[in-house]
């Protein structure tokens, strides 16, 4: 089970767009070290907003944030250091298509770690054979399926070696037969300890790996419970109907 | 069997159906007819010698005679860099992928290269001391890259990598030979002319231009409101204003705006002129460019912990120019074309030397080979451009297509 030194804390979080539209309403969760936190929620929920919160690509008004330590603040050394310490797999893959597959997995590490091209090479070649597509290494992103791209997009925020990993809906581009692959992978992460907060709707995922799953609505968070509970016995009215809408 | 598949293939393609057979026999005979009438007018009226008298005039304008070898050396020192680069790219294919030492387009471009030689002094009517110099100047070429092509199969790409370096050193020394300095003596650009004076302009404000235009570009996106506003303003001030006016303009008040020095003569203050307007283009080129690359791309880099620099320089910016590279080349052959425009200033560049040629009491009345002359070298130059820039396109793709 995971230990309780927290990764991730979030206290009260607010935040506006420049709409004016209200999409995070006083949000807490704490995440612990080695801990899987599933965020399941209907559209315009806020889920992905908030965890873009985490690694500052969303900026917010209210309420605090911390990441393994280090309070996320308008200062831009620390906003860095905490992008260095968490990884984000996104729902488009955004891997660079002007590159190799390699040359996406070493580009941060060499550029923000400094670290030396060969010796990154060589890490990089241990994550893709550990995602399963090390013969793909040469390739560009183009010439991937789509489940490949994702699971080249999981390897390239591994190179950084991050502390936790942030998933925004990673299986919801992808073509249903290539799903598994990439679930698969996130299962093996999870497995060895990973500290991951992962948005999606792939009930079989939450139910096997996560420690905790998250229900939000309306830029709240409804219920917040282990998947046992939560799939079985929901506490609340909306996590009812929530999932009467996606089983 | 090739003859009679290619007699098939033409009867397919342009007499399909009766209506298809007069369209293509109409439009044959018109085609012919012209060419017909253009080929006895240019073996049998024209009169070439107004050009072959005036071929220095024509390339260098009035620049002294005995500083010429200077001209020569550079061009010696062209075709060199030209055979290197050549021979180096064949040897370490990126893009292009053939790893062919000398696929078929380079062939051809090697017996146009012989045939040009071959025949273009002669036409022209050059003393024997001056054809042999072409001569020489193409053997080297080729010689270099046949040389480089060998020699760079044998090397590490590591070491090749410096190689472009020789182009920005090679203006350079470029510029000291036609300008003096350095021990050599001045000649002030009141004495380029023709084509020199042409290349020089475009090459000048090409080069300028495009850094120009991408910090413009960046300008416009940035969230400074000074920078933001400074690039838009400057952008649409200069793409709501004619070339011609901005070059009258630039001749009066040049002078005052940019720091000492930087545009001593009319010659420089034209080069500023056209480099500002081209970057004004350039820079809408890049925007567009900049605005196709998707929003998901920069946070990528950001959440990997890149700064902003560091994504634009990595991840958007190579991904932007890509894009931008077409309409950025169409600018280009645009400026080069504007050059033409240096004349009504006065300046003595390919148009402005026809006119004094064609003022000459001797050579009255030449106008239609001067103004042909003239077409065909803009052509080529124009060509060339869009060769290299679709050459570029090529090698830059990286296979987006799934395989």
């Amino acid at each position: 089970m995971p230990a309780s030194q927290p990764m991730i804390e979030a206290r009260g979080v607010e935040k506006w767009y420049p709409n004016g539209f209200h999409a995070l309403r006083g949000v807490d969760l704490s995440v612990s070290k080695g801990e899987v936190v599933v965020i399941m929620g209907p559209s315009g929920s806020g889920k992905s907003t908030f965890i873009r919160t985490f690694n500052a690509l969303e900026e917010f008004q209210a309420g605090s944030i911390s990441v393994d330590g280090i309070a996320l603040s308008n200062d831009l050394r620390n906003i860095d250091a905490i992008r260095c310490e968490t990884g984000m797999v996104f729902q488009q893959f955004n891997l660079f298509p002007h590159l190799t597959v390699l040359q996406n997995l070493c580009l941060a590490p060499v550029l923000v770690r400094k670290r030396r091209r060969a010796e990154v090479e060589g890490q990089a070649m241990g994550l893709l054979e550990r995602v399963g597509i090390a013969e793909q290494a040469g390739k560009y992103p183009g010439q991937l399926s789509g489940g490949q791209q994702q699971r080249v997009a999981i390897a390239r925020s591994l190179c950084m070696e991050p502390r936790i990993l942030l998933f925004d809906e990673p299986t919801s581009a992808l073509d249903p037969e290539m799903v598994g692959e990439v679930l698969e992978v996130m299962k093996a992460l999870a497995a060895d300890g990973m500290t991951m907060v992962v948005v999606t709707h792939e009930m079989g995922f939450a139910r096997e790996v996560a420690h905790r799953v998250v229900l939000m609505s309306e830029g709240r968070i409804v219920e917040e419970a282990p998947p046992e509970i939560f799939f079985t016995n929901p506490q609340h009215e909306r996590s009812r109907q929530f999932l009467a809408q996606i089983l | 069997m090739a003859a009679n598949s290619l007699l098939a293939s033409l009867r397919r393609e342009l007499f399909a159906s009766r209506g298809d057979a007069l369209l293509s026999a109409g439009l044959l005979a018109l085609i012919a007819a012209a060419a017909i009438g253009l080929l006895r007018w240019a073996f049998g009226q024209a009169q070439w010698v107004v050009i072959q008298a005036n071929t220095t005039l024509f390339a260098v304008g009035r620049y002294p005679l005995d500083q010429q070898w200077r001209l020569w050396l550079l061009v010696a020192l062209l075709a060199l860099a030209t055979g290197l680069s050549w021979g180096l790219l064949r040897a370490n294919p990126r893009g292009d992928r053939s790893g062919v030492l000398w696929p078929a387009n380079d062939r051809i471009a090697v017996a146009v290269l012989a045939f040009l030689t071959a025949w273009a002094p002669a036409a022209l009517r050059l003393a024997l001391p001056l054809q042999l110099r072409w001569w020489g100047i193409t053997a080297l070429l080729l010689a270099l890259r046949w040389a480089a092509g060998r020699w760079g199969r044998r090397h590490p790409p590591q070491l090749l990598r410096w190689v472009p370096l020789i182009w920005p050193l090679l203006y350079l020394l470029g510029m000291v030979l036609i300008s003096g300095g350095l021990g050599l003596i001045r000649v002030p650009p009141s004495e380029w002319g023709g084509l020199l004076l042409t290349v020089l302009m475009a090459s000048f404000a090409i080069l300028a231009s495009f850094p120009l235009g991408v910090l413009m570009a960046l300008g416009r996106r940035s969230e400074l409101p000074l920078l933001r506003w400074g690039s838009v303003l400057y952008i649409e001030f200069i793409r709501g204003a004619p070339l011609i006016t901005l070059l009258f303009l630039g001749q009066n008040i040049l002078g005052f705006l940019l720091p000492g020095g930087l545009a001593p003569d009319r010659v420089w203050r034209a080069a500023w002129v056209l480099t500002f307007f081209c970057g004004a283009y350039v820079a809408e080129a890049v925007r567009a460019g900049l605005a196709s690359v998707p929003g998901g791309q920069q946070e990528a880099a950001r959440s990997l912990g890149l700064s902003v620099p560091q994504s634009l320089q990595h991840v958007v910016l190579p991904q932007a120019l890509r894009i931008a590279l077409p309409a950025t080349v169409g600018q280009f052959i645009s400026l080069l074309q504007d050059t033409t425009l240096l004349s009504l200033i006065g300046l003595l560049e390919l148009l402005g030397t026809a006119r004094t040629v064609m003022a000459n009491p001797d050579f009255l009345g030449k106008n239609a080979e001067v103004y042909l002359t003239l077409a065909v070298l803009f052509w080529c130059c124009c060509a060339a451009l869009g060769l290299g820039s679709r050459a570029l396109e090529r090698r830059l793709d990286p296979s987006h297509s799934p395989a």
